[in-house]
């Protein structure tokens, strides 16, 4: 879909249209709960943050002024609400969690991958919240470092130093050398 | 396994197709929102006005007028009142009033 349907679906939305903030919701809700599931690691709680987040970009639609991607502004909404509830429930115990949430997601992969997933969880959950979140972003390749600035509110220079630093922690946790070509 | 798509992926997979459950679920959501919200309002307006009839006595009061003195104003205040009351309800009542004998009147001319 292009950037003009995309403006005219958003258009109809300001104006309280369901079906075509539905059709925006359907463009976006994988990169959101893609992103939402690796910072929390917990697929149904992120996908409850993802409906928050997007019922809340209903609500504040027209604060959405077209100088970034809407995609961009969704996450950016997901992450402080990521932020809120994390604060909120406090810091949960990290390995039992990451337990619990293997058995319900990952049911049929290999106890070698399980065990990998687990690791990684674990080193997650051990980062700052915003090393976190340019994490999530930015290792899938769906957004771009300045993407992913934008969304948390970052300078570019400490987004790119939150990847390179966090992907070092993450590979340290599966037990592979740092890379150093970035 | 250094690779970032496969470390994405161990942290967490993007869905492969939009979920129209989920968009459901959104905009189930959504709806739900905007009738509490507009349930907020409603009954904040209702508070207001309530508070507003009920500080028109104190206020007279405070300023030296007597119900006897207010009689006129409050006469005409509720034959206002009343006149409202029956203009929403020929405009939107359970009978719609109004909209029926439109429609009768569409339907001989």
């Amino acid at each position: 879909m292009n950037a003009g349907e995309e403006a005219r679906l958003i258009g109809l939305a300001r104006r309280g249209d369901y079906a075509a903030f539905g059709r925006l919701v359907d463009m976006h809700q994988s990169a959101v709960r893609a992103f939402l599931r690796r910072v929390t690691g917990n697929y149904a709680d992120a996908d409850d943050l993802a409906q928050e987040a997007f019922a809340r970009t209903w609500d504040v639609l027209n604060r959405f002024d077209g100088t970034s991607s809407l995609r961009t502004f969704i996450c950016g909404v997901a992450f402080q609400y990521w932020r809120r509830a994390r604060r909120a429930q406090g810091r949960r115990e990290a390995r039992e969690t990451a337990y619990a949430d293997l058995s319900e997601t990952q049911t049929e992969e290999s106890p070698e991958r399980a065990g990998q997933r687990l690791a990684l969880r674990k080193a997650m959950e051990e980062l700052p919240e915003d090393q976190r979140g340019a994490l999530a972003l930015c290792l899938g390749q769906e957004f771009t470092h300045a993407e992913a600035a934008e969304i948390l509110g970052l300078p570019l220079g400490t987004v790119k130093s939150h990847v390179t630093r966090g992907r070092a922690r993450l590979q340290a946790a599966l037990g592979i050398a740092e890379n150093s070509d970035e | 396994m250094s690779d970032d798509l496969e470390l994405a992926a161990l942290l967490g997979e993007a869905p492969k197709t939009p979920d129209p459950g989920f968009r459901f679920d959104v905009l189930a959501l959504t709806a739900e929102r905007a009738r509490r919200r507009d349930a907020r309002q409603r009954a904040f307006r209702t508070t207001v006005l309530f508070a507003l009839v009920g500080l028109i006595f104190p206020l007279a009061h405070a300023f030296g007028l007597g119900l006897a003195q207010l009689q006129p104003l409050l006469l005409v205040a509720g034959v206002l009142c009343l006149a409202y009351v029956l203009a929403l309800w020929t405009l939107e009542g359970p009978r719609a009033v109004l909209a029926r004998s439109r429609a009768v009147l569409r339907g001989r001319l």
